[in-house]
């Protein structure tokens, strides 16, 4: 049986989705990178061996594509065919499956976009520039710092009658406001949505200032799960919002897509095996000119697999075809 | 005790073999700037202040190195009228640097012809022939480094052997700085259009068009754009860029062109906004009447003019339908997070492309 696999490795979290011939998703994961981008890749190639093993034998991986922030290495490490910025991969899959979407609001671990979208293509995308106020990775620190798991943070915003107004143009600020909003005693829950709220505008004036954002509105990545931010987006645009099953490995979902496309004839992938083999990254500073690039080299068994980061491919025309 | 004066002066991309050129047929002591890297911007941005825009950080990262030679006069132009706080970065650069405890001098260029005249008369001393002689020098080597950035524009996407355009372009410079006599240069000049002209490029009639657009350092300078225009050549993408030295000089000699500018972009911009503010609006309408398939605008993070314009092209943007990028340059932007940006505006334009 033929099928495609797309790898989504962003900062906080790694997704997986494999996908047969009729774009049908067989197998799907999301979970943590917690620092470690190789040992989660090597993690869910695990998984995805073992959901083989126990349910369809006959599967046999013809095409892998990367994606996300360490999509380079996810490319090197897995051998991937096609290697494809995070945007490119979302427009894909949302154009799939929701064809008559026309905003796309993504908010992953550190970094959120919108990408307009016209008769199925992409035409225009804004990413947070400087910002990373009201992405997952600052959600999650003060779901840790109020005590309530980042899960229940939703429901909780969804409770409250009366949302406290939060600071929100930087996330640094929003915080010293929360805990100030605290300390002269505003309810939890009134405070977890006010954020909410800081936040969808703080995405609307930094990230979405001056695109056009019309409806079908869609709603990605990890922070699209919190039902609070769902919410506010909502009550800000005045608008319905859509979060389509697979919001959160929308991503990979795309990337998976984008190589059946292409569906090469002889795949690059490694093969499972590389799951259990020592990859080792080391980077260093190339004295060869005045550019001083960091070249990265990826090892695997101590061979030499890949070197990447050089702005003249001295080291990268060394690589192994 | 007059101190001889040991020349350097800020680093601008391939146009700094130029400069270096007429400084040296002044008859002066040159030591040109050091390369703009990361260790350069590092020591630029800690002696600038830090709301300062980032071409002040990189020129002034760049002249480190060579007053560690022992350069001890800086030349820095001053661009007067209707401009930007690049008139102040002379002042800056000699206060910043003095109080970093360096002792330095710095000449402030006023980018008018007789400024420039008068000021390199004062410095060098050389008589008016010698001033003419080197000028024309330093301007046949600048016109020659502006068309071969030109023909590398068309050549990158259509060229057969990767990266051979890059590598008759990298030795094209060389070979520009080695000429140190006039009379050989006509000699290099054909030698650089042979190896030009041997590249093997396809027929491609029909290739996705963009048109840089921005502020003039981070446009031109191929080191602080962190290469846009090779990454776009070599996805096979045609790079149209109006914005040059020529082009600004061209201006400041005549400056009915101002006007002329100022009334077709009219609709939009009312009065000037300094720097290449109304440029940079009119090449974009010229880019949307041309057809082209995007628009890319680059430009120093804090720099005025384009942090102004940037909601107008915004709109011309969103009436005309071109694709439209901005990038916003300093040293706190990775390269990594622009790849990210370019790659998916590349699939952006490919789709555009082809969908007309």
């Amino acid at each position: 049986m033929k099928t495609y696999l797309g790898i989504d490795v962003g900062s906080i979290s790694y997704k997986f989705v494999l996908i047969d011939e009729k774009n049908e998703v067989l197998f799907w994961l999301y979970k943590r990178t917690e620092g470690n981008p190789i040992g989660a890749i090597q993690q869910g190639l695990r998984e995805l061996r073992k959901f083989i093993k126990n349910h369809n034998t006959e599967i046999k991986i013809d095409g892998v594509a990367s994606t996300g922030s360490a999509r380079y290495l996810a490319g090197v490490v897995s051998g991937a065919d096609l290697i494809k910025n995070e945007i490119t991969t979302h427009a894909r899959a949302v154009s799939s499956f929701i064809p008559d979407a026309k905003t796309v609001i993504e908010i992953g671990g550190q970094d959120s976009k919108i990408i307009i979208l016209e008769n199925k293509v992409a035409v225009d995308f804004a990413m947070n520039l400087i910002c990373s106020a009201g992405t997952g990775a600052f959600l999650d620190a003060q779901a840790y710092r109020l005590g309530v798991p980042v899960e229940k943070f939703g429901e909780l915003a969804l409770s409250s009658k009366t949302p406290t107004v939060i600071g929100s143009r930087c996330s640094v600020f929003a915080e010293s406001d929360m805990i100030h909003k605290q300390q002269i005693g505003h309810k939890i829950e009134d405070i977890v949505a006010g954020l909410c709220q800081g936040l969808a505008r703080n995405y609307l004036s930094g990230v979405g200032k001056g695109k056009r954002i019309k409806p079908p509105i869609i709603f990605l990545g990890g922070v699209s799960e919190n039902l609070g931010m769902r919410r506010a987006f909502e009550k800000a645009l005045d608008q319905k919002i859509v979060v389509p099953f697979y919001n959160t490995v929308m991503g990979a979902l795309g990337a998976a897509l984008l190589i059946k496309e292409i569906s090469p004839a002889q795949t690059k992938f490694r093969g499972f095996e590389v799951s259990e083999k020592d990859i080792r990254c080391a980077s260093f500073q190339c004295r060869g000119c005045p550019n001083q690039c960091e070249v990265i080299e990826a090892r695997i068994d101590g061979k030499i697999i890949a070197r990447w980061g050089d702005r003249c491919a001295k080291w990268s025309n060394l690589n192994p075809a | 005790m007059e101190v001889k004066p040991i020349i350097t002066f800020p680093r601008w991309g391939n146009y700094t073999i130029a400069f270096k050129t007429l400084f040296e047929k002044l008859g002066l002591e040159v030591i040109p700037p050091g390369e703009i890297n990361s260790q350069t911007i590092l020591e630029g941005a800690k002696l600038s202040p830090e709301m300062f825009c980032f071409p002040l950080k990189t020129t002034l990262g760049s002249y480190i190195p060579a007053l560690k030679k022992g350069a001890n006069t800086i030349l820095m132009v001053e661009n007067i009228g209707g401009s930007c706080r690049q008139r102040y970065y002379g002042t800056i650069q000699s206060k910043v640097l003095k109080e970093g405890g360096w002792e330095i001098n710095v000449v402030n260029f006023r980018a008018t012809p007789r400024g420039i005249y008068s000021d390199l008369k004062k410095i060098s001393g050389a008589s008016f022939l010698e001033i003419f002689r080197a000028g024309r020098f330093f301007y046949k080597k600048l016109r020659l480094i502006e068309k071969i950035e030109k023909q590398a524009q068309y050549l990158r996407p259509r060229e057969l052997e990767k990266g051979a355009t890059d590598k008759a372009l990298d030795w094209a410079l060389l070979e520009i700085e080695r000429v140190n006599e006039e009379k050989n240069f006509s000699r290099s000049k054909k030698e650089i259009s042979r190896k030009f002209s041997e590249i093997k490029i396809k027929n491609a009639k029909n290739l996705p068009k963009v048109g840089l657009i921005g502020e003039i350092y981070t446009v031109c300078d191929p080191v602080i754009n962190f290469g846009l225009e090779r990454k776009l050549g070599k996805e096979g993408i045609e790079i149209h860029r109006q914005m040059d030295i020529t082009y600004h000089l061209k201006k400041s000699i005549f400056p009915w062109q101002e006007r002329l500018l100022q009334r077709k972009i009219s609709p939009y911009l009312k009065s000037t906004v300094g720097g290449h503010g109304r440029d940079a609006i009119y090449e974009m309408l010229n880019y949307v009447k041309q057809g082209f398939d995007g628009v890319i605008q680059i430009l120093p993070a804090m720099c005025m003019p384009e942090v102004t314009i940037r909601p107008i092209l915004e709109k011309i943007h969103q009436k005309s339908g071109i694709p439209f990028l901005s990038l916003s340059i300093d040293e706190q932007v990775a390269e990594a997070g622009i790849d990210t940006r370019i790659e998916a505006f590349v699939d952006v334009i490919k789709n555009h492309h082809k969908n007309i």
